[in-house]
């Protein structure tokens, strides 16, 4: 986490009403069903929307540190599961070359 | 794409063939090309389902050491993603398929298409190709990159870009 002095939350508070607001409508209760079968739970993007703005009214400590702990923990879920494969160090050495010359002929 | 060192240049990286079969389109990973099947291709929601299903193989292909022909699991791991994340398993395309089926339908629809996917492309049995879906589903259904969200319509997708382009701001504050 970045020093006090240099911090500021991960996202603008527009962005976390927005995600909250997202959240709660009746498109995305329909899509999170489809998907997983249940419910969403929004109530997270409330508190840090909350939270946002404590830090950005008081620049509370607290609010600060649940930010923090909220977005680590959505990291954390989105790297829960070993990935298949090797991930490269750089991108393949043949993505720009040119097609093989009998096929730009044909 | 550019941000992982792969831009796409659509004169190098597009190829617009006639296919047989109702196969709507592929990527080659042995030229890094991406071909469009003109002849199968119906219309413009079409279209761009089937160009997002196959940047997500060519993203798979830059980003990672994807063995595409000697290893099935990677390549259910890529059908797994561009069927997730194409809008090729929404509510809409599987009632146009006369799939009915609402709560989690949509992992069903994943497995299935997934699975027809790699029966398209490889000599395997059904059996074999279902296999190798169960084995990685899990993992590779979660795997949302790039966009961090399955995205449904424009607005998860704009979401999606906001916090691409907000990336460096989010990492070096958690």
């Amino acid at each position: 986490m970045a020093d006090a002095g240099g911090w500021r939350p991960p996202r603008p508070c527009e962005a976390y009403r927005a995600e909250w607001t997202l959240c709660r409508s009746a498109g995305h209760l329909l899509h999170h069903y489809y998907v997983h079968g249940e419910r969403p739970a929004c109530e997270q993007w409330r508190r840090d929307l909350a939270s946002c703005q404590e830090w950005e009214e008081r620049r509370s400590a607290e609010a600060q540190r649940s930010l923090c702990e909220s977005e680590r923990a959505r990291v954390q879920a989105t790297r829960k599961h070993a990935l298949v494969w090797t991930l490269r160090q750089s991108p393949p050495a043949d993505w720009h070359l040119p097609l093989p010359q009998e096929e730009k002929d044909q | 794409m550019k941000h992982s060192g792969c831009a796409v240049n659509k004169e190098r990286h597009f190829s617009c063939e006639d296919c047989n079969g109702n196969v709507s389109g592929g990527f080659d990973a042995s030229t890094s090309q991406i071909v469009l099947c003109q002849n199968n291709i119906r219309n413009e929601a079409h279209m761009n389902r089937v160009v997002t299903h196959e940047l997500v193989h060519a993203f798979d292909h830059c980003r990672a050491h994807v063995n595409w022909f000697t290893d099935v699991r990677h390549l259910a791991c890529s059908e797994v993603r561009a069927a997730n994340l194409s809008g090729d398993c929404s509510l809409v395309n599987e009632i146009f398929r006369l799939h009915f089926g609402l709560k989690r339908h949509h992992q069903t629809c994943v497995r299935d298409r997934a699975i027809l996917s790699i029966l398209a492309v490889r000599n395997i049995s059904k059996e074999v190709a279902q296999k190798a879906v169960d084995e990685v589903f899990e993992s590779c259904f979660n795997d949302q990159e790039p966009f961090g969200r399955i995205p449904h319509n424009k607005t998860y997708a704009r979401y999606a870009h906001r916090d691409f382009q907000n990336r460096d701001r989010y990492y070096s504050n958690i």
